[in-house]
């Protein structure tokens, strides 16, 4: 019997996500009320002409909030949590690989994560003020959203296969989240405000251009993507590296 | 030939815990039971096969570790959902779609717990649950590592029984892992017995009674009137509170009888004692390596 991922694996893998409340609190409900409270603290203190320029640097900085917290944190828990418990192995000696279990947990992550933009975005149409973009810019952000949730599911499946246990995975993603939020601008410290070293480490996140610059061409406009294009190749690197790493640590002795 | 163990060693660090010197052939719908005390490598044996622990010497088989089926000591599932949609998920098919599997279920009178969440069943229904996806994979090779281990009396004899009649007129090749003699009797042709990662004894399980027990054994209560009685006889090394005596030939079975019977004394009579062997065979084994050194 040798199982390939199917339908039936990725709605497993939605209800999977679906009993998980740290998925459902941090990829959804925190990253509008983070949007909201934001916007009417910093957006009451800036001057009139800039404020809708500040509103949304918010937004788009909360909307990164939404692939850490579904594929870093959520993911990073629940999976940790099934290798400990050996779900993974079990699902192993019934012909599973494990390339056909990441597929059906990337797709429903993935499905996941579309979810939670939709009501963001419906969030955003119906509270907030920002100002309606280019296509070509919400595209953009799109794309990054669900290029920046591949690459962090893949680093959390890699740190749970590598350490094995919800303590350590859940301790390391927790660090990368709040670090990542902090040095990248997303919790209101504006990057140029940080040490020369910590301004160098954030910027080879993605994180740090979507969400100081990309509010420059929300509306339209050129922009240089060379650095942010330069950042996720790197991002997406070390993910695929960790991830042959865990596969290999875990690889299955081949019977002659 | 199935699959073939030859020079296998499994070490965990510096210690080893698997060591098979001589080469181990599983035949196509042989019924292996593998026994010994805890840390005998029997799991070890089970992992290694599966190809999950990394191993020297040779396993050849024709089977890839996948196209073989496991029950394993500990089998875990997610716990946010009905056990109905894993199995679903893991067999790739519908219940309702699925006439076999819904007759295996009724046979294991499972059907009650498919609603449930894996959390919220027994122990015994935890282990239906993996025993009927593992039956549905039928693979050439499955292994039973302790199916029924943490199970009260009466709910292991029931497993036991289902699955000796589930498997009776089938073909597969199974490797029983236990530390209950009577679930051995009941489901292996064949026995290997294991301890502190050597192999003490391999064989069917009639000519391993024969070498370690002799013909047939006489088991009954160790005291120092049965000890007198039968001090002229062969004694076997048997637990603490039982004394088992060999009966070599039929004459010597009929002088034993004679005298247990004129005595009043209780006792059982057996061709097929898989826990005297056991301990015969070990003792044997060790003795033989003594004499070795």
């Amino acid at each position: 019997m040798k199982n390939k991922c199917s339908f039936r694996m990725v709605l497993y893998e939605l209800r999977n996500i679906n009993g998980n409340f740290m998925t459902h609190f941090f990829g959804i409900v925190f990253p509008n009320i983070m949007c909201f409270l934001l916007a009417k603290t910093v957006g009451s203190q800036v001057p009139e002409e800039v404020r809708q320029e500040v509103i949304t640097s918010i937004t788009l900085s909360m909307s990164l909030v939404m692939p850490m917290s579904i594929m870093l944190l959520g993911y990073g828990a629940l999976y940790s949590q099934e290798v400990e418990r050996g779900i993974p192995l079990r699902m192993r000696l019934f012909g599973y690989s494990e390339k056909s279990e990441i597929t059906a947990k990337l797709i429903a992550n993935l499905i996941f994560l579309t979810i939670a933009f939709v009501i963001f975005g419906l969030f955003q149409i119906i509270v907030m003020d920002i100002p309606k973009p280019a296509f070509s810019s919400f595209l953009c952000l799109v794309l990054s959203l669900y290029l920046l949730g591949i690459i962090f599911l893949v680093i959390a499946h890699a740190f749970a296969q590598i350490f094995k246990k919800f303590s350590i995975t859940f301790g390391l993603s927790m660090f990368l989240y709040f670090m990542i939020m902090m040095i990248t601008g997303m919790m209101g410290i504006e990057t140029q405000q940080l040490p020369e070293v910590l301004q160098k480490i954030a910027g080879m996140f993605p994180m740090t251009y979507v969400s100081n610059d990309f509010a420059s061409f929300w509306q339209g406009g050129s922009y240089n993507f060379m650095p942010y294009i330069q950042s996720l190749f790197f991002l997406g690197a070390i993910s695929g590296i960790l991830l042959l790493y865990s596969m290999h640590k875990n690889k299955r002795v081949h019977l002659e | 030939m199935l699959l073939t163990i030859e020079g296998l060693q499994v070490k965990y660090g510096k210690h080893t815990a698997l060591k098979i010197t001589s080469p181990i052939v599983f035949e196509k719908g042989e019924r292996i039971g593998v026994i010994g005390s805890n840390g005998a490598g029997k799991s070890t044996l089970v992992k290694a096969l599966l190809g999950l622990l990394p191993y020297e010497g040779r396993v050849v088989t024709y089977l890839k570790p996948q196209q073989m089926a496991v029950h394993m000591q500990f089998n875990e599932y997610a716990t946010t959902m009905p056990v109905r949609c894993i199995m679903e998920t893991i067999l790739n098919t519908k219940i309702k779609a699925n006439k076999e599997l819904q007759e295996l279920i009724s046979f294991f009178d499972f059907e009650q717990c498919l609603p449930k969440k894996y959390n919220a069943l027994s122990g015994g229904q935890k282990q239906k649950f993996t025993i009927i996806m593992v039956m549905m994979q039928k693979a050439e090779l499955t292994f039973y590592d302790e199916v029924t281990s943490g199970l009260d009396f009466e709910t292991r004899q029931k497993l036991t029984e289902k699955m000796v009649k589930w498997y009776r007129d089938k073909e597969d090749t199974l490797l029983v892992v236990s530390h209950y003699y009577d679930e051995l009797e009941q489901l292996a042709d064949k026995i290997l017995v294991l301890d502190q990662g050597k192999v003490v004894a391999y064989g069917k399980k009639e000519e391993l009674f024969k070498t370690y027990c002799g013909q047939v054994i006489f088991i009954m209560d160790n005291h120092e009137n049965n000890r007198e009685l039968m001090k002229n006889f062969q004694m076997l090394k048997a637990p603490e509170h039982l004394l088992a005596i060999a009966g070599r030939n039929k004459g010597e079975e009929g002088e034993i009888v004679s005298i247990l019977i004129e005595n009043n004394v209780n006792f059982k009579r057996s061709n097929s004692d898989i826990e005297i062997m056991f301990m015969n065979a070990k003792e044997s084994f060790y003795r033989k390596q003594e004499g070795k050194e």
